[in-house]
């Protein structure tokens, strides 16, 4: 059983094929990263998966369930409204810009999903949300508004506010992106502790580096297509294609 | 010194009338924000037919003039639907002022949820935030601060148009210096009066000043 299942999902702006047959499958555990460069279709996949963009066409499956069956923008999938709700709660998403409500503390932040969605009480998730916090090594910060943090502290507990609705699947958006250099380590470090404990994830990354340490399969997309895919030793030592190869020569 | 003395006479009968000007202003932003409020949600719901019909609202109030729609409400309504009749002049310049200011209060909240940064609602989405709930949890309360400035401009502008009804003679600030006008037959009863409109939007920029400040505590 895949634990995200996509079968080619082709996303039109007008004229323009954003995505194009995208087809991949994730395993339980696994840890992809999707490289390429800039206006290649991996935010637009990522945000796909969330619902945050509809696709034209194609079929997505998250753990074996059809969620999304599109012919021409229409929907297909068996499922209620409610059921597809439910399985997009499953997945948890990071964006580049951070995201977080700027009128919450880091605390409201962390705990307004799980109390208004999950309906869980507060003083439990206020529990949980300190756990995932302190987590995230902030907890000195529980009281602070966005606006008091760095863009690394912010991002630290964006993923922490994702957490705390425990996903089974976390989809990074360029997490790191937006921050400046000196703080993009405390932010890959979450990820890879993330990684270690298990947690099945889809990452959108321009951090080589971090791609090759942390990643199952790398996946490298290229004009809204998957050019290839494979182990990061294979595909960062013997790319297949021309244009991997450049694009690996141009970052590295 | 005897104008002076005149003028002091005429203050208590001035600050009034100034309660119908008063309160006829707070009623009227205030029920003008809440239909407002409603109006702009669905100007930019993506339901079609309801979009347009907020969208036809506003374009009717804001598109004639203010003294007109007092008129109507007042006038027009009665005579062509009996059980519209409003004999109540205050309780029919409330109608008017209110629908009126709902319209113009309607874009200025459009513009503010509008201004909101989109990520703050896909957030909302992927944390599984109904539409309802993102609006009510995060997105309005973002944009109330920026909505502080031009609702206290609205006000402002209300509390000078009140001076309309006095043309369905209530008794407003406004009629009661025309009256005392005629009865001492001097325009300068103009004085006190104009230092009483402007008081009262010292006192109101001020607090709207406040509160500004008080919704930026975490900026």
């Amino acid at each position: 059983m895949s634990f995200i299942k996509t079968a080619d999902i082709c996303k039109d702006f007008g004229p323009l094929k954003v995505l194009q047959n995208v087809s991949i499958s994730v395993e339980q555990g696994e840890v992809v990263c999707i490289i390429g460069p800039s206006g290649a279709g991996k935010s637009t996949f990522l945000r796909a998966l969330n619902h945050l963009e509809k696709i034209t066409s194609g079929q997505i499956y998250i753990e074996d369930k059809l969620l999304d069956d599109r012919k021409n923008g229409t929907n297909h999938s068996p499922l209620t409204k409610k059921e597809k709700n439910e399985i997009l709660l499953e997945m948890g998403m990071v964006f580049q810009r951070f995201n977080l409500f700027p009128h919450k503390t880091v605390l409201e932040n962390v705990m307004l999903a799980p109390v208004q969605v999950r309906k869980i009480p507060k003083e439990k998730a206020k529990e949980k949300a300190k756990a995932m916090i302190d987590m995230v090594g902030l907890s000195d910060k529980i009281d602070a508004y966005p606006s008091k943090l760095s863009g690394g502290q912010q991002q630290r507990v964006a993923i922490a506010r994702a957490l705390a609705m425990e996903p089974k699947i976390m989809l990074f958006d360029e997490p790191t992106s937006a921050l400046d250099p000196e703080l993009v380590g405390e932010v890959l470090s979450v990820i890879k502790r993330l990684a270690a404990d298990g947690m099945t994830m889809l990452i959108v990354t321009h951090e080589i580096g971090f791609a090759k340490d942390v990643a199952d399969k790398i996946v490298f997309m290229y004009d809204g297509i998957i050019l290839e895919e494979g182990p990061p030793a294979a595909l960062f030592t013997q790319p297949k294609h021309e244009r991997t190869r450049a694009f690996l020569q141009a970052v590295l | 010194m005897d104008k002076l003395r005149q003028m002091a006479e005429w203050l208590p009968p001035l600050i009034d009338a100034s309660k119908i000007t008063l309160s006829l202003a707070v009623i009227s932003v205030v029920i003008g924000l809440v239909l407002g409020v409603f109006i702009a949600l669905g100007r930019i719901s993506k339901a079609k037919l309801l979009s347009k019909l907020c969208g036809i609202y506003i374009f009717i109030f804001r598109g004639t003039p203010l003294l007109m729609q007092l008129f109507f409400v007042y006038y027009a309504l009665p005579l062509a639907i009996p059980a519209f009749t409003i004999n109540n002049r205050f309780l029919a310049a409330c109608i008017a002022f209110s629908l009126n200011s709902a319209a113009y209060q309607a874009e200025i909240i459009r513009a503010a949820i509008q201004s909101i940064d989109s990520g703050q609602m896909e957030a909302a989405k992927a944390l599984g935030l109904t539409y309802g709930q993102a609006m009510r949890l995060i997105i309005i309360p973002q944009s109330i601060k920026r909505l502080i400035p031009p609702v206290g401009n609205e006000f402002i502008m209300v509390l000078k148009d009140t001076s309309l009804v006095s043309t369905i003679a209530l008794v407003d600030l406004m009629k009661r210096t025309s009256q005392i006008q005629s009865s001492a037959s001097t325009a300068l009863v103009y004085v006190p009066a104009a230092c009483i409109y402007l008081l009262f939007t010292a006192a109101f920029t001020y607090l709207f000043n406040y509160l500004e400040k008080r919704y930026s505590i975490y900026e």
